[in-house]
């Protein structure tokens, strides 16, 4: 038997307690209780009347990011699919204590997107660079209507330097590498993963995130 | 040392929620999830990255009709196997039943016998009347066929398919037989156990496991719930939520019903390693 998935399990126990989650989620769930938790269970349960509801509630979320971070409409339509599956197959892992509905489809989204992206090995066409690039940062257009997520995201991403912010939404919003980001804003390729990093922990620690494994480990 | 290995993994795992890890710089992460440790994980960053993700979605925006509609043909075919899935445990070893039965469970099977007599001959007789009317031919009932030959049919057809047998988990008490059989181009496998206790369903059930190339070992790939309700050896099909790529070893654990995103991995079954020469 190999002893390497052995040893991670054991680490793996004393990295999470159910105490200490509930402790540190308590504000996330708190402050999310406005957006509607239900559907992801009702899914869980096998209700299909509940798909319905999902896409109404979230397609536009999906088929958004799917759109941003593939830009080519056949493929962002193929994703879009497969993400909806995804979605009903993990629906019972959902845990309303750590995040909303919407942060957890969204990262099922992302996490299947980034899979297309990297085994595509696509490489970002010079027109779509340059929508990413001239589109409007967001944080000051106060009149578009964004999802409740969105706008706690955008405060913590206003609180970040203009250029940690600006690396964060071409890497994470905009689905480009790093690389891609150091060519198209003339930065050092160093320079971008540190603002990328350093934006992003910040962000965890802001949305509170971080707080799970800093009471863990204290 | 350890603070240059942290650096790296904290760069690895943003990486990694940003735009993906090659091959190499995932198998870099998983050795150094185990070696070095770190306040942040992955599960954090993933959130966090989703949480980024939507400040820029307008509430607003509708996804294409035409779209909504192929989602909602999958739903279909989702649930629909769904519900064909649910009790997805067949028993394929009956010589383990017990064979001594008290003399009113014989009088009750005896009673049962008979009923189904009496209901063959009514439906005889009432074909034979159809038959005479002239009313159209019953609509043949599908051959349903169990997971145990699925796997059969599936190790006939696959040409690349690993296997690998299960080892003792955190249990020590509890010791299963049986392998995991799987193909990487069919993204289809089947689990094979024997000893696997029945479980309660109201208390927990089982949940698979994949650790591939493709995912950090703190957040290997979902197989798919299952419970079993029968002793002997049992098949079951995987269900994996996402594709793996060089799947590296399965893992059983028992999760609370419907079970988890991410495993505390307090009771893991069984373990399966796939030794480099099947992979």
């Amino acid at each position: 038997m190999n002893s390497v998935p052995v040893r991670i399990l054991v680490r793996e126990a004393s990295f999470y307690t159910p105490v200490a989650n509930k402790l540190a989620l308590f504000s996330l769930s708190k402050r999310r209780s406005r957006v509607p938790q239900a559907i992801l269970k009702r899914i869980a349960d096998g209700e299909q009347d509940a798909v319905q509801d999902c896409l109404k509630a979230y397609g536009g979320l999906v088929w958004s990011l799917a759109r941003r971070m593939l830009r080519n409409t056949d493929e962002a339509e193929d994703a879009v699919q497969e993400i909806f599956v995804d979605i009903w197959k993990n629906a019972a892992r959902f845990d309303a204590s750590q995040a909303s509905e919407t942060t957890f489809v969204a990262m099922i989204a992302r996490r299947r997107l980034i899979d297309k992206i990297r085994f595509a090995q696509r490489r970002i066409s010079a027109d779509s660079l340059e929508d990413a690039l001239v589109e409007p940062a967001g944080s000051s257009d106060k009149e578009m209507q964004t999802l409740v997520e969105g706008r706690e995201a955008m405060k913590a991403l206003g609180k970040l330097r203009p250029e940690q912010r600006q690396v964060l939404q071409l890497s994470i919003v905009h689905g480009l590498s790093h690389q891609e980001i150091s060519d198209a804003i003339g930065m050092p390729l160093g320079t971008v993963k540190t603002h990328a990093r350093r934006g992003l922990l910040q962000v965890r620690e802001i949305l509170g995130y971080g707080k799970l494994a800093k009471e863990v480990t204290a | 040392m350890n603070e240059q290995k942290e650096e790296r993994l904290l760069d690895l795992l943003c990486k990694r929620v940003s735009e993906g890890l090659t091959a190499d710089e995932q198998t870099e992460l998983s050795e150094l999830e185990t070696t070095v440790d770190s306040p942040v994980d992955l599960h954090s960053l993933e959130l966090t990255a989703a949480a980024i993700a939507t400040s820029s979605v307008r509430s607003d925006e509708q996804m294409p009709d035409h779209l909504k509609a192929g989602i909602l043909a999958r739903a279909d075919e989702h649930f629909a196997e769904q519900n064909k899935a649910s009790d997805r445990v067949v028993r394929t070893n009956v010589e383990n039943e017990k064979t001594s039965m008290p003399i009113w469970g014989w009088l009750g099977w005896a009673a049962a016998a008979i009923a189904c007599i009496a209901l063959a001959v009514n439906i005889y007789q009432t074909r034979s009347d159809d038959r005479a009317t002239g009313s159209p031919t019953p609509t043949p009932v599908p051959q349903i066929v169990s997971p145990a030959e699925k796997r059969q049919q599936f190790l006939a057809g696959a040409t690349d398919v690993i296997r690998a047998d299960w080892g003792q988990g955190n249990m020590k008490d509890l010791t299963v037989g049986g392998d995991v059989v799987w193909s990487e181009a069919k993204q289809e496998g089947y689990l094979r156990f024997r000893n696997l206790p029945q479980n309660d369903t109201s208390q927990y059930t089982y949940q698979l496991w994949i650790f591939d190339e493709s995912q950090d070992e703190k957040t290997p790939i979902d197989g798919g719930t299952f419970d079993v309700n029968a002793d002997g050896e049992i098949v079951v099909p995987i269900d994996a939520a996402l594709r793996a790529r060089g799947a590296k070893a399965f893992a059983i654990t028992m999760e609370k019903p419907g079970g988890v995103m991410v495993s505390k991995r307090e009771k893991v079954v069984a373990l399966a390693a796939v030794k480099p020469s099947t992979a």
